[in-house]
């Protein structure tokens, strides 16, 4: 059991190694340049910003579907991509141009993913099933939606295009410059769900048992909530929102290593969220000549019939 | 030693009220009382999880209000078997089993060679090796309720409470469960376990001695005969 788990993570490993590699290679034939330059500032970045958000969302997903004890949660279905959208566009068009920069950027995103993830527990609570709280995450959805169009009315049109191509997904955006802050911030997250393993095993039990088996359930879920922000809200910050990563590649992870050992299911999410986005990205940049894509068109059509799958095979 | 002084257990309103009662350790207590009774509430008290309307109840050298305000450690005082497991995808027996080592794993959760020795002891034990590799969602509803058994042997307390651990066994597994009780009470001088039980005549049989919850009272009966514990419910 344990073998295959860890041939697996070897496998996907591996795999993700090779598609970075081709993601490099499509890229510079696609650029037609060979310098050096062009690869540390334009084609490195885009593969990390990839690699991170791939990595980011998925252990973002499997942290909610811990926190929810639910297999259907993630961060998009359950609106914390919209709240840290939310806060995001308010910055952009309500606060001045002085402090648009990097930090009010990713704490906005992270204070509204932070906002959304708590309303969502907290009404969580009240709700029997979870087909009522993906509707209330659809709602929630679709209320900050209106709220930034009712901002946008006010807005210039500037500022709306630059809110407009921010929503649509995108993993170019990121400079050379901001790569290793996006890379601390997700790599710190992963590094402290690490210490959070122990507890994450016993919670597949429920609160009650968890707390049984001397788990601090209340601090573990705090911490949950405060790292989920932090992957999530940095990653739309930086990428804008994407959609499935989060509720597809922990579930996959399930599937493939039959193992609630969080250790095992972390490392796989994180290689295997990965290898997805790399491969998304590689697919967008061979689509290019003919069509381009934003990233949420490819994901949502690979991972929107996978998710419709699972519920089904819920019944 | 359970000490018991001037207990009332309930959630609203006092179910049941306990003036005194000392349980030496080194015992299996069976609980019986009619349905309503309040059984269930009285462990759940027991386990530190209804805190008390009054009085006080300690654990071996602990109060029960220590050990509620630390889960770490009543998670080495107390084991807990609640009356059904539901199992979870993609958790085996195994798995599960090795769960109850959790109190007893370093910051990262890892278990040791030393833990899943434990384990699979235990598994041996119940029966339950050729299960082990078994999806928890998978088994019957008898299988679950063993494996909640050797979940909370191997996490290795001075007291368990077990809630009807027997409701869903057949003739031979409850038979195992009450031998393997008794065992596990035996090997270690401060061990305790207390299950609550409608299966009287077992208990009788078994020569366990009763809690009997009658009239919001609870009376310890130490050899008792069927008329004795009959007169009470």
């Amino acid at each position: 059991m344990k073998q295959r788990s860890i041939q697996l993570l070897l496998i996907t490993g591996i795999l993700l190694l090779l598609l970075s590699w081709v993601h490099l290679f499509v890229l510079q034939q696609e650029q037609g340049a060979n310098s050096t330059l062009i690869f540390w500032e334009f084609q490195v970045p885009r593969l990390l910003s990839a690699l991170l958000a791939g990595a980011g969302l998925s252990l973002s997903g499997l942290l909610m579907q811990n926190l929810f004890q639910n297999p259907m949660a993630g961060p998009y279905v359950l609106g914390i991509n919209s709240g840290a959208s939310l806060f995001i566009s308010i910055l952009i068009l309500g606060a001045a141009p002085v402090f648009l920069n990097e930090l009010s950027y990713v704490s906005a995103a992270m204070i509204g993913a932070f906002l959304a993830a708590s309303f969502m527990f907290v009404v969580s609570k009240r709700v029997q099933n979870i087909q009522s709280l993906l509707v209330i995450g659809l709602m929630f959805a679709s209320f900050t939606g209106a709220i930034e169009a009712v901002l946008q009315s006010f807005a210039a049109p500037e500022q709306v295009k630059q809110l407009f191509i921010w929503n649509m997904g995108s993993l170019q955006q990121m400079s050379a410059a901001q790569a290793p802050w996006m890379a601390t911030l997700i790599v710190f997250g992963m590094a402290t769900t690490l210490f959070l393993v122990k507890g994450l095993n016993a919670m597949v039990l429920g609160d009650a048992h968890a707390l049984q088996l001397g788990v601090k359930v209340k601090q573990l879920k705090i911490a949950i909530l405060f790292v989920t922000a932090l992957l999530a809200g940095s990653i739309t910050a930086y990428c804008g929102p994407i959609a499935f990563v989060g509720l597809a590649i922990p579930n996959l992870a399930r599937a493939l290593l039959k193992t609630q050992d969080h250790l095992l299911l972390i490392l796989f999410s994180v290689l295997a969220g990965s290898c997805f986005l790399v491969a998304i990205d590689v697919l967008i940049l061979l689509l290019d000549p003919w069509l381009s894509l934003p990233v949420n068109v490819l994901t949502a059509v690979i991972g929107a019939p996978y998710v419709a799958y699972l519920m089904l095979r819920q019944r | 030693m359970i000490t018991i002084q001037h207990a009332q257990v309930g959630y609203q309103t006092t179910l049941i009220d306990i003036a005194q009662l000392a349980l030496p350790e080194g015992q299996l207590y069976a609980l019986i009382g009619r349905n309503g009774s309040g059984k269930s509430t009285l462990l759940q008290s027991l386990i530190g999880q209804l805190p008390l309307r009054a009085g006080s109840i300690s654990i071996g050298s602990f109060s029960l209000e220590e050990l509620q305000k630390n889960a770490a450690l009543r998670s080495t005082q107390v084991a807990y078997v609640a009356s059904m497991f539901a199992g979870v995808e993609a958790l085996t027996l195994r798995a599960y089993v090795s769960l109850g080592r959790v109190p007893h794993l370093g910051a990262f959760g890892r278990l040791q060679a030393s833990d899943l020795e434990i384990v699979d002891e235990v598994l041996k034990a119940l029966n339950l090796s050729d299960l082990a590799q078994k999806d928890t969602r998978k088994l019957s509803d008898g299988e679950r309720q063993l494996a909640s058994l050797a979940r909370a042997i191997v996490q290795d307390t001075p007291l368990m409470v077990l809630d009807e651990p027997a409701s869903f066994l057949d003739y031979f597994n409850r038979e195992l469960l009450l031998d393997q009780l008794e065992q596990w009470v035996q090997q270690k001088p401060e061990r305790t376990a207390v299950f609550s039980s409608h299966d009287i005549d077992l208990c009788l049989q078994k020569g366990i001695p009763m809690l009997v919850l009658h009239q919001h009272k609870l009376t310890l009966l130490d050899k008792p005969s069927k008329q004795e514990v009959m007169a009470l419910l």
